[in-house]
């Protein structure tokens, strides 16, 4: 379907509480107020690992004002999201890693529950530990379970992660050229600005959670199994979301140990994390090191890869530790392992594109120092080796992969400004860069209700909690496309479960595929009720009748017609529409979305600092449903990846293994300073199986930012960075060798 | 707690070192005392409890004499004595800018003011900006041009735009950067932050 064909789909539409979040209306989860509501803080462990031997709360139990405290000794509470493959508690002994939790306080005010932290005490037993991944692996190294550091655990997921197509062996045979690297990533801080927040109340038996999360269905499930409720009995409400870029999905520890609280005290709790909780007890994207063998042809034909990795989980393994960056190239012959791995350090997790913008490091750096070494220009490397096939098998839905390299390098100016690596001289080096991205496109379950009231406004009801990608304006754009009706008139209700239908969560980049999927076939089930009134009145056949702007009319005559509210009216009341919709594609498909990014810098001789001065994303997204949003997500994803490259690591003082840069100051994430203008491109494209031809656009513009920034640094200087992030210090040493 | 090492100063650490607590002490917040016109109460009618003070202040043009904790910021104080959320807290520590507010005609970090200070302050905070319905230029320019994602630090840069535009009504592009470098957006929506700045200084 042509963009040109709808009427709000692919304009660059406003959000729809765009009032509320420019006034501070916004009602975010940390401003809900109740009343005899108490405060909680939480307390963590200062060792990497430790036997909690007693924990003695008598004196701050005798702290006026303290209402509740609760630990490993008296809450024994599964946090079943917390850890795929080894049992996770919201409170656990031994604690694992330097801020694991041990003990939260509720009391009427924050201070007093901080003060009361300094009261309690704690008796460790300290245990040997081990901070990095590799020497986890070694047979000597200290056990953090006892099957040892390898993520195996007995849960759903595997260690090592194993993926194979092809026979490399056969690949490498059939290369003129074979090449070995290795490539490190570090541990990064998601930093979403809400730091993480619940309130939790009871009344009676049944709870309400105030959650700040990115699935309220999913936080329900997990928080009613926590606590061993049944899902009627449990309320999460999301109204306004700080973002989380995949830290907050489902329910977390501190939802749970909010609700204790408040089960303990019998008023309702607000536990607040502080910014140094943010960054050290919940979780960040893990640290890799991944080595690559490549097999090519003499012009630069991929014919055989190897990964073999390991990746730093931390503590506990709670998600997947996979490295996926070379999903973006066809690669006849491949192999990948990948070890995830436990060390007594920040447990590592879901941030924006988990697996992808470290290993899209990893393997463009590879692809690019490979084109420097046969003599190749890096486009045509990377125009020749992108990827056609999925997974060395399905066919792509839809693949524009192409259409993004060569429009992407266009606008940028590629071939004009590209020169041979280091060739570039004086005080500040030109360099310019490229790397490919993109993200899966997945489909499944949905679900919508549509309130088609009598004066034709409509009430769209869904799930779905609007985390900063404008997924509710995304979800009221498909509506008033669906239905037919103006998008003034549709109000979304958003954000609470005990008023809206199961939603995934906005994680993985699945809210416009699984719920706008429902939002349309809800909207065709309110339209299949008007027409079937509306066919009387008009004397024609209901499948000869459209519905637009709020008005009914004939197909093949438009002059016959009727206004939507007088249609309505002969129902006498609203009309529901709703849609339950879990698609799966057809036999030996697969979707994706793509992108091709390219950047310029300016590389300072003399004191290693890198300016970027141009960068240009290029996307493959189907089509685009709202233009402004989605320009926006593109631009922040990229921003993030500026982070990852230039500055952004958790550093670990290691005599005692604690994070010493837990805030936003020392992590040093992007300001507006270091960021250039973000050119953003959508190349022409529609996918059959997204909603309207759209695919995601959270997740793929993180993926190749980092990738083509070390590359064009390689461009400007020469010297190739294998290890994140590049900093001055690092480009210096090596550019004055 | 002892034994943790190598973190940086903390606010509470900070609030701790000025003196501002009686550790412990036993407080019920009382919370808002007055409205309007409030300042033709004098100081003595109500005795503050130890650690705490009466403050004369306005915020939005409203004046208030409410009786605040030594410890407690003016962020805190604003949301939660006040009940004006717009104003978020991001870090609580001085370093991400949600919390910016703007005090005689200065953007300022209200986590990093303690609420004791305020006497005889003038205070601007992202709802006192439209009137009635009709929005500030600059909040209608932030809708315009995506200036939210998140939102989370959008009250933030706001303020800081609105605080250079009272001092310099058409800044240039690298005039409007400085001024929201204090402000961090980990949604990375720089671009449409100064878009909206610079679109609010034509639209006056």
């Amino acid at each position: 379907m042509a963009q040109k064909e709808f009427s709000v789909v692919g304009k660059a539409t406003p959000r729809i509480d765009g009032f509320e979040r420019v006034t501070g209306k916004a009602e975010y989860t940390g401003d809900v107020q109740l009343p005899g509501m108490l405060y909680a803080r939480v307390l963590r462990s200062p060792h990497p690992h430790a036997k909690i031997l007693s924990i003695d709360t008598s004196k701050a139990e005798k702290l006026p004002g303290v209402k509740a405290i609760v630990h490993s000794f008296n809450t024994q509470v599964t946090w079943a999201s917390g850890g795929l493959t080894q049992k996770r508690m919201i409170f656990n002994n031994p604690v694992r890693y330097v801020g694991d939790a041990v003990a939260a306080v509720a009391a009427t005010d924050r201070y007093i529950a901080e003060d009361a932290l300094e009261l309690i005490e704690v008796k460790y037993e300290k245990l040997p530990y081990v901070l990095d991944a590799a020497a986890a692996l070694k047979s000597d190294a200290p056990k953090i379970y006892p099957k040892g550091n390898l993520s195996v655990g007995d849960g759903r997921v595997t260690a090592p992660i194993r993926e194979q197509w092809g026979d490399v062996e056969k690949g490498f045979k059939e290369a003129d050229k074979v090449f070995e690297d290795t490539y490190i990533s570090k541990h990064v801080n998601n930093a979403q600005m809400e730091r993480r927040v619940s309130v939790a109340k009871w009344d009676g038996a049944k709870l309400t959670v105030y959650a700040s999360t990115q699935g309220i269905s999913n936080a329900r499930g997990d928080i009613a199994k926590a606590l061993d409720l049944p899902l009627s009995r449990v309320r999460v409400v999301c109204k306004y979301m700080g973002a989380g870029f995949g830290n907050k999905n489902q329910a977390q520890d501190y939802d749970m140990m909010t609700a204790v609280l408040a089960k303990t005290a019998g008023q309702p709790v607000k536990l607040e994390f502080t910014r140094e909780d943010d960054f050290i007890g919940m979780h960040g994207r893990w640290a890799s090191e991944q080595h690559y063998k490549v097999g090519v042809k003499k012009d630069g034909t991929i014919t055989a890869v190897e990964l073999n990795a390991i990746t730093n989980m931390g503590a506990y393994r709670k998600q997947s530790g996979d490295l996926t960056g070379c999903d973006f190239y066809n690669i006849p012959n491949y192999k990948k392992v990948v070890s995830p791995t436990h060390t007594n350090t920040v447990v590592a997790a879901n941030y924006r594109a988990p697996a992808y913008p470290q290993s899209v490091f990893g393997f463009a750096s590879m692809l690019d120092q490979i084109a420097f070494d046969l003599g190749v220009n890096p486009y045509d490397m990377f125009l020749k080796n992108r990827v056609r096939v999925s997974k060395g098998k399905s066919q792509f839905t839809s693949n524009e992969m192409e259409a993004c390299i060569v429009e992407g390098a266009k606008k940028i100016g590629w071939q004009e400004k590209w020169h041979p690596a280091g060739a570039s001289k004086g005080a500040k080096l030109h360099g310019i860069g490229m790397a490919l991205g993109g993200y899966p496109f997945r489909l499944g379950l949905g679900a919508a209700t549509i309130r088609l009231n009598p004066d034709a406004t409509a009430h769209v009801i869904v799930g779905v909690v609007d985390i900063g990608t404008g997924a509710k304006s995304t979800m009221a754009i498909i509506a008033a496309e669906a239905l037919g009706i103006p998008l003034d008139q549709i109000q979304l209700a958003s954000g609470d479960t005990d008023v809206t239908p199961y939603s995934i969560g906005e994680s993985s980049s699945r809210t416009t595929s699984f719920t706008g999927t429902a939002v349309i076939a809800a909207a065709e089930d309110v339209r299949k009720q008007i027409f079937a009134v509306a066919a009387r009145e008009l004397e024609a056949k209901p499948e000869e009748l459209d519905l637009k702007n709020g008005i009914v009319f004939l197909k093949s005559n438009p002059g016959q017609k009727m206004p939507l509210v007088k249609a309505i009216r002969k129902v006498e009341s609203e009309i529901i529409g709703r849609a339950t919709t879990n698609p799966t594609w057809p036999e030996g498909f697969d979707g994706k979305c793509f992108a091709a990014h390219f950047c310029e810098v300016e590389v300072d001789r003399f004191t290693g600092q890198v300016r970027l001065t141009r960068y240009v994303a290029a996307h493959d997204s189907g089509t685009i449903i709202n233009r402004l949003t989605a320009t926006s997500q593109v631009k922040g994803g990229v921003v993030q990846g500026i982070g990852m490259a230039f500055t952004e690591e958790l550093l670990i003082d290691r005599p005692t293994a604690t994070p010493i840069n837990p805030n936003y100051r020392d992590a040093k994430v992007p300001t507006h300073l270091e960021v250039p203008e973000i050119e953003v491109l959508f190349v022409d494209a529609s996918d059959p199986y997204g909603p309207f031809g759209g695919k995601p656009v959270g997740e793929p513009p993180i993926t190749a930012s980092v990738g083509t920034i070390a590359n064009a640094i390689f461009n400007a200087t020469g010297k190739r960075f294998k290890e994140l992030p590049i900093t001055p210090d690092k480009i210096l040493r090596a550019i004055q060798v | 707690m002892d034994d943790k090492k190598g973190k940086g100063v903390s606010r509470r650490d900070f609030l701790k070192r000025v003196g501002a607590g009686s550790v412990g002490a036993a407080v019920i917040s009382k919370g808002l005392l007055d409205a309007p016109g409030a300042d033709a109460y004098p100081t003595e009618a109500v005795e503050p409890a130890k650690g705490r003070s009466i403050v004369s202040l306005k915020v939005n043009g409203k004046a208030y004499r409410i009786e605040v904790q030594h410890r407690q910021t003016l962020a805190e104080v604003l949301r939660d004595e006040l009940g004006l959320t717009g104003t978020r807290i991001g870090c609580d520590r001085g370093e991400c800018g949600a919390c910016t507010v703007i005090i005689d005609g200065r953007n300022m970090y209200s986590c990093s003011q303690l609420a004791v200070w305020m006497s005889g302050k003038e205070i601007l905070t992202v709802e006192g900006l439209a009137k009635g319905d009709k929005l500030d230029p600059i909040q209608q320019a932030f809708i315009d041009h995506d200036g939210p994602q998140c939102g989370f630090c959008t009250s933030g840069q706001i303020m800081s735009g609105k605080a250079l535009l009272l001092r310099n009504p058409s800044p240039s592009e690298a005039q409007a950067r400085r001024a929201l470098s204090g402000n961090l957006c980990r949604c990375g929506n720089y671009n449409r932050e100064v878009e909206a700045v610079l679109a609010a200084a034509k639209a006056r």
